[in-house]
């Protein structure tokens, strides 16, 4: 009896070169990502910690964050905040240094934006402070963090980290705290 | 009570006139065509207001022009008896809108203010809207519009630049009642009051044709002129129960 192969092979290589592409596609799709999407926790120019700041030395949200209770934006602080401190503080660590060159050449620090929220929304961090909100309740154990990621509000208050923000977070809080007219869509879509 | 008989209620209780009554504010303008001369500084202080793209000669030619507020001219007459009048128009936000009864996704509805809210990111583009509003004000999104540098510079930060798909129109200039609420807050006030907030198209006016304010407030200057003898509402016949007045224009 006379048994070739060829038939199976009709069959098995087009299926051997799908799976190759596919495997190709997701190597590839992996290394893209992990290159050129910032992702939830990207790293910053300086690798300021608010675990130090914040968590060991109990510095409040609000000294370097002044923006947060007037304005909608929290805004990030100058970099002349820093320097407030550090002409005296922990003056010879490196990436203290490295703040001090940026304000020897009077540059601003370029800063990645982790906590970004769509373009149609409309967010006001000094309605939500002066209703004495708690940062962590939606930004999560910030005090933690040695670099910023991305959290968001559990719908049963717990902070969630690595999750980005989504409407039905907002919703739950404005729901729950009976907020006046918090659930029509205009109050925060523009 | 059943699903369906709770939805049906609620939508008959929004339907009905006077329902908005319950509710602090009710926004309302007029416009005085007897004082309007068709300057269009309105139609251009909207324009710069809300990000509205400009679209060129081509996509015009086409009817795909996008102004929030347009003025409409009439003549009457042949030269040199002829006689010419203006009506600006922009979105009446009807408390019986016709555009809400048939976005299928519910992205255009009324809000507690009396403002015919539209959501853009909940927008799927079927323009059904468009076809139903009888003031034809309503401007769809053919393409992506860019600025040319630098005049991205000036758009506005507290209003969406729209995309592709989507229907967009005169929203009172939320942006602005938004910051007179925010503002009326901290000052622990309870409301907005008379002329602290106008749209751009109210403060733009040259001869104050416009006028903006909450009916509510029966000493507003909007209530006073909202009940001058000389007001109507376009297509009125409609029943659309719109929230912008016209104070007819009278011959001399």
């Amino acid at each position: 009896m006379n048994i070739s192969i060829v038939p199976a092979l009709k069959v098995l290589r087009p299926a051997a070169m799908l799976v190759i592409v596919i495997l190709v596609g997701l190597v590839l799709g992996y290394w893209a990502n992990a290159t050129f999407v910032p992702g939830n926790s990207p790293e910053q120019p300086i690798a300021f910690s608010h675990k130090i700041h914040a968590g060991d030395n109990e510095v409040p949200c609000l000294y370097c964050h002044t923006q947060a209770r007037r304005s909608p934006s929290a805004g990030v602080p100058a970099v002349s905040k820093c320097v407030g401190c550090h002409l005296e503080v922990a003056t010879e660590k490196p990436q203290i240094r490295l703040l001090m060159s940026y304000w020897e050449n009077r540059e601003p620090i370029p800063w990645i934006k982790v906590h970004d929220l769509p373009d149609f929304v409309h967010f006001t961090h000094k309605r939500h402070v002066l209703a004495n909100i708690e940062c962590q309740t939606c930004h999560g154990p910030v005090e933690t963090m040695d670099r910023i990621t991305v959290s968001s509000r559990a719908v049963n208050g717990s902070a969630q980290v690595g999750h980005p923000w989504k409407m039905g977070l907002c919703l739950s809080c404005h729901r729950e705290n009976e907020v006046v007219n918090g659930i029509d869509c205009l109050t925060c879509h523009k | 009570m059943s699903l369906f008989s709770r939805f049906m209620d609620g939508w008959r209780k929004y339907r009905k006139p006077g329902y908005y009554d319950e509710f602090d504010y009710h926004w309302t303008m007029t416009i005085d065509l007897d004082k309007c001369t068709g300057c269009e500084a309105c139609v251009t202080a909207c324009q710069a207001e809300n990000n509205i793209p400009v679209v060129g000669e081509d996509e015009m030619a086409k009817g795909r022009e996008m102004q929030w507020i347009r003025i409409e001219r009439y003549w009457e007459g042949e030269y040199p008896n002829a006689k010419l009048s203006f009506i600006p128009m922009m979105c009446q936000h009807c408390d019986a809108a016709p555009c809400e009864t048939v976005c299928p996704v519910g992205a255009t509805y009324h809000n507690q203010d009396g403002l015919n809210a539209q959501i853009y990111n909940r927008c799927i583009g079927t323009r059904a809207c468009a076809v139903y509003c009888p003031y034809e004000v309503r401007y769809f999104n053919y393409y992506d519009h860019e600025w040319d540098s630098p005049l991205e510079q000036q758009l506005n930060p507290d209003v969406t630049v729209r995309g592709k798909g989507v229907m967009e129109k005169c929203t009172f200039c939320i942006q602005r009642i938004r910051q007179a609420k925010d503002v009326a807050k901290d000052d622990d006030r309870r409301r907005v009051q008379d002329g602290e907030m106008q749209p751009a198209c109210v403060q733009t006016c040259p001869t104050k044709a416009l006028v903006f304010g909450d009916r509510k407030d029966h000493e507003s200057q909007v209530y006073k002129s909202m009940n001058d003898p000389r007001n109507y509402r376009v297509l009125d016949e409609l029943n659309t129960d719109s929230s912008v007045f016209y104070l007819k224009k009278v011959d001399a």
